[in-house]
């Protein structure tokens, strides 16, 4: 393994983290700054560190092999979060290192989970940092999901190497650095659009600004306790639903768009599957709202369809206790956590593009029944699949469901309840936020024993990079050379 | 499709359970007959119905298409459950259509699960009966899978390496119902042999033969309220527990090994694979409780976790301890363990310990891959390859089955059931259990659940009892269509 070229990408990540924290110490100043001393240091020290590793192995750095790339993905998000808590260590907001590696570690993989008690108490620079956590998150998932994932071949994520429409590198972009500059900005216009209409909408440009970052990044981190319910506002829900949504889209197919190609939307049957998936859940959802006689029809619809949109594109902002309306409800999300949204998005979970290729190939398996003598292909986009992305997805999907029992059996372990460990474990591995039961809605992770915070972190990282990416890293196999 | 033959088909398999409720009326005769002539009068009436189905379709079974076994199959399961609710009903043991038919269904497809509350105050030919047809659908099960599905390569039995049974598929082919009755040669010793060993114990013959039946069947109905946990004896828990893994097991290792090829134990992958997972529980579950619910005295959480966790991985369903009371770890992985089931081949129900194995194995072989690009990974079962085919079959299969557990689940809480019991009466009737958490625990039934939950739950244990997809292939417009 060329162990020096792992080290000088991981300096250069260290460094991008670094200069995007000193980013945020004009906020603090412009408030009462009393933050602005940590976040420098925090600042300093990890553009110092990142730079030193980057130039010390910068000459070593060559050809990457798939070792090295695993090695990359994996130890970037954990590495990024080790430095990304010093502002929070240092301020003393959170005094324990596990606690503030958790809310980073949550906060990187665009979770969203908090052990934050009071959220409001914190000064405007570390929520600002908080935010900014799953903004840069999203920008490592999109560049991971688009260039990195598919060479590497991860869950059938090879299926995606030339084929989403867009994505194919000589069509869109010769080089994969341009491929994600592309996205990158469409990323960053989405997010100021939405800052835009949340201003209009009556949100200080601070919140405004801290909840476009972490919705465009599918995060759900917020600057107020009781989250996007606090501003009682149906405008604001309406915008953060329209943008839940545009987030936990392909944002190739956002690019093709904006190019005027708008019927790529349709023509694409994960974001088909994925729109009548919302409306059908949402569906669900609203007959297991109570409805009293007091409710508008109108808001109560409103309520199932933020409450299904935040869980599927797996961000996590929360406008009702969903733990209130009919116990189906709360299952229906639990269920909606493992779906996730489309690949190619900043969305978690197992993605939709994968759990309509399995169901594709249900049907063809119970019609290869009544048929026994047919050979049916399953296809996406038009085209037939190789019977090796269907494993490839199939072993994704069951190391997806195994990873849950064994973490939740761990958890209930640890003295928690059945249901919230569950929920913990699925919020988590799906990197949606709020889970069910101690861990739900309007509750935070502050209660859950320190090992089990570990796991959940465990949790996030893996469910973020696709499970493979860091399973691999666990294997004998990966070190032995 | 030719439905005349199916309905002959059918008719003769009524037949053969309105005889075998006729055995029931000497039993009851026995002990004082209280319901004699309700089971009398049920089994005529199975019978004639029976002979008059068998008349009206033609009792031609040569050239059986694939489309008419399917649902022979499934209409077979839906069908003779009904007769078999008739004793339960002339009686007024259950007075109410649903629960009877409720608890037929449970015992047809060996799952246990009762709604009944007080099974004590049942009289002896009802019990019997209630055992038998447990016993019956397990013949059933093992006949359809060991014999006649593998002729067309469905279920996970095919997944074989045929030697080790000694019955390979193609000299299989012809003589079916030599296979069958060698078969149900092996499914009567074991009964037998359970019979007598349990009667050593100290048990009376008629409650040893209906705890056989239904342990042989991984059925799981008791003639006590408490169970099994009834007896107290640590002899009766030690055999019962024996038995319920020896059913659990492929009974064709149980025929090669009369004749003499006992190694063939030994050489099974997925036996060996039940038996490492259910060790694995067992410890789990013992040190999780040994504090908590059995103050300290290993020996009884030992004991009790051996016991309870092979009743709910064979699929059976008997307990000792109402384990919906242990600690929430050791109900979480009895949740769990509802899942995978017993070996293929057996009485067992749920997904089926191979498919579980092959999909782990095939974990394993993805992330080898994943550093080895060019590397071509073969899976092996038993030391034969396994086909990419397969894999995405059984893929597609375990799916579907959490699919419908999801989907049944969901429903159960719609009717208003707690989570728990929705969850776990779902997993445990689809799998074919029989006791579940929370409200349907062991020590609990499924009297209290409302008629739609009960329909829900016996379309559950039908649709797993088969394997899924003879009952999904039926729901399907393509399956009806020319």
């Amino acid at each position: 393994m060329r162990i020096r070229s792992v080290l000088s990408v991981l300096g250069f990540i260290l460094v991008v983290v670094g200069l995007l924290m000193l980013c945020v110490l004009p906020i603090s100043l412009s408030y009462d700054g009393e933050d602005a001393y940590a976040l420098a240091v925090s600042g300093l020290l990890t553009v110092g560190v990142g730079a030193v590793g980057w130039y010390v192995n910068r000459k070593k750095s060559g050809e990457l092999g798939a070792r090295e790339g695993f090695m990359i993905v994996g130890l970037g998000w954990v590495v990024a979060s080790l430095f990304g808590c010093l502002p929070f260590l240092i301020t003393g907001a959170i005094p324990s290192f596990t606690d503030a590696y958790f809310e980073v570690v949550s906060g990187f993989t665009t979770t969203g989970a908090t052990i934050l008690t009071n959220v409001e108490a914190l000064p405007e620079g570390l929520l600002f940092w908080r935010s900014l956590t799953q903004w840069i998150g999203g920008l490592g998932i999109i560049l991971l999901s688009i260039a990195i994932l598919p060479i590497l071949g991860v869950g059938g994520m090879q299926l995606f190497q030339a084929e989403v429409p867009g994505i194919s590198v000589e069509k869109l972009a010769p080089r994969i650095s341009q491929t994600a500059r592309i996205l990158w900005m469409v990323y960053v216009l989405l997010t100021v659009v939405q800052m835009a209409l949340l201003v209009g909408g009556g949100m200080t440009l601070f919140d405004a600004a801290c909840h476009s970052f972490t919705t465009v990044s599918t995060g759900g981190f917020s600057t107020k306790n009781a989250s996007i319910a606090h501003y009682q506002s149906s405008y604001i829900e309406q915008v953060i639903i329209v943008f839940m949504f545009l987030a936990g889209t392909s944002f190739a197919l956002h690019y093709r768009a904006l190019r005027g190609e708008w019927r790529s939307y349709v023509r694409d049957n994960e974001f088909t599957f994925y729109a009548v998936l919302v409306v059908l859940a949402s569906l669900l959802v609203f007959l297991a709202i109570p409805f009293g006689e007091r409710d508008e029809l109108g808001k109560v619809v409103q309520a199932a369809v933020f409450q299904t949109v935040s869980i599927l594109t797996t961000t996590g902002f929360v406008t009702a206790d969903y733990e209130l309306w009919f116990p189906a409800a709360q299952w229906i999300l639990l269920m909606l956590m493992f779906a996730g949204a489309c690949t190619g998005s900043t969305a978690g979970g197992i993605k939709l593009v994968r759990i309509l290729v399995l169901l594709k190939n249900g049907i063809n398996q119970l019609k290869m029944l009544i048929h026994p003598r047919a050979i049916l292909p399953v296809r996406h986009n038009g085209k037939s699949l190789d019977q090796e992305i269907i494993i490839d997805i199939l072993t994704f999907f069951i190391l997806f469901v195994l990873i849950f029992i064994v973490a939740s059996l761990a958890m209930t372990a640890l003295g928690m309840d059945i249901v919230s460990s569950a929920g913990a474990v699925a919020a988590s591995l799906g990197n949606i936020g709020p889970g069910l039961g101690s861990v739900g809605a309007v509750d935070n992770y502050a209660h859950v024993p320190m090992i089990g915070k570990w796991i959940l972190v465990f949790c996030m990282l893996t469910g973020r990079l696709e499970i493979f990416t860091i399973i691999v890293l666990l294997t004998p196999a990966f070190w032995r050379r | 499709m030719n439905a005349k033959r199916v309905i002959g088909v059918l008719g003769l398999l009524v037949v053969a359970a309105g005889i075998a409720m006729l055995t029931a009326v000497p039993i009851s005769l026995l002990f004082g007959g209280a319901d004699a002539i309700a089971l009398l009068s049920s089994s005529v009436i199975t019978i004639l119905t029976g002979a008059a189905l068998g008349v009206v379709g033609r009792s031609d079974r040569s050239n059986l298409r694939v489309r008419e076994g399917f649902a022979i199959v499934t209409f077979g399961w839906i069908l003779i459950p009904l007769f078999g609710a008739l004793p339960f009903l002339l009686s007024n043991s259950i007075p109410s259509f649903t629960d009877a038919y409720f608890e037929s269904v449970s015992g047809f497809t060996t799952t246990g699960a009762s709604i009944v509350t007080d099974v004590e105050a049942l009289p002896h030919g009802i019990l019997y009966w209630r055992s038998l047809t447990h016993w019956l659908g397990g013949m059933g099960i093992v006949v359809l899978y060991l014999a006649i599905l593998p002729m067309i390569g469905f279920g996970a039995v095919h997944l074989f390496k045929a030697e080790v049974s000694g019955m390979s598929k193609d000299k299989l082919t012809p003589r079916v119902v030599d296979t069958a009755r060698i078969l149900w040669g092996v499914y009567m010793l074991l009964t037998a042999s359970e019979m007598g060993l349990l009667m050593l114990g100290g048990m009376s013959w008629f409650d040893a033969l209906c705890h056989s039946f239904g342990t042989i069947a991984t059925g799981g109905f008791s003639t006590k309220n408490a169970s099994i946990g009834f007896y107290q004896s640590p002899y009766i828990d030690i055999v019962v527990t024996i038995y319920m893994l020896l059913a659990a097991t492929n009974f064709s290792l149980h025929y090669a090994a009369l004749r003499g090829n006992i190694g063939g134990y030994f050489r099974n992958e997925e036996l060996r694979f039940f038996l490492v997972t259910y060790a694995f529980v067992v410890a789990v579950v013992t040190l999780a409780t040994l504090h908590t619910n059995f103050d300290g005295n290993f020996a009884d959480a030992f004991r009790y976790g051996a016991f309870n966790i092979a009743s709910v991985m064979s699929c059976t369903g008997f307990a000792t301890s109402d384990f919906a009371l242990w600690v929430p770890l050791a109900q979480a992985m009895i949740f769990v363990a509802m899942f995978p089931g017993g070996c293929s081949g057996s009485t067992a129900g749920g997904i089926k310990m191979v498919r579980v194995y092959l999909l782990l194995k095939s974990v394993s072989t993805a992330v080898r891959r994943l550093l080895h690009r060019r590397a071509v990974v073969h899976i092996r079962l038993d030391g034969d390859v396994v086909d990419d085919d397969i894999l995405v079959k059984v893929g597609a299969f375990v799916l579907f089955y959490v699919g419908f557990f999801v989907a049944a689940s969901l429903i159960l809480l719609e009717t208003g059931l707690d989570a728990v019991a929705a969850f776990t009466a779902t997993a445990t009737c689809l799998a074919g259990i029989g006791p579940g958490l929370g409200s349907v625990g062991p020590m609990s039934n499924y009297h209290h659940l409302s008629d739609t939950g009960k329909y829900v739950l016996e379309v559950c244990m039908v649709v797993g009892r088969l394997e899924l997809f003879t009952a999904i292939v039926l729901m399907s417009p393509a399956f009806w269509r020319s």
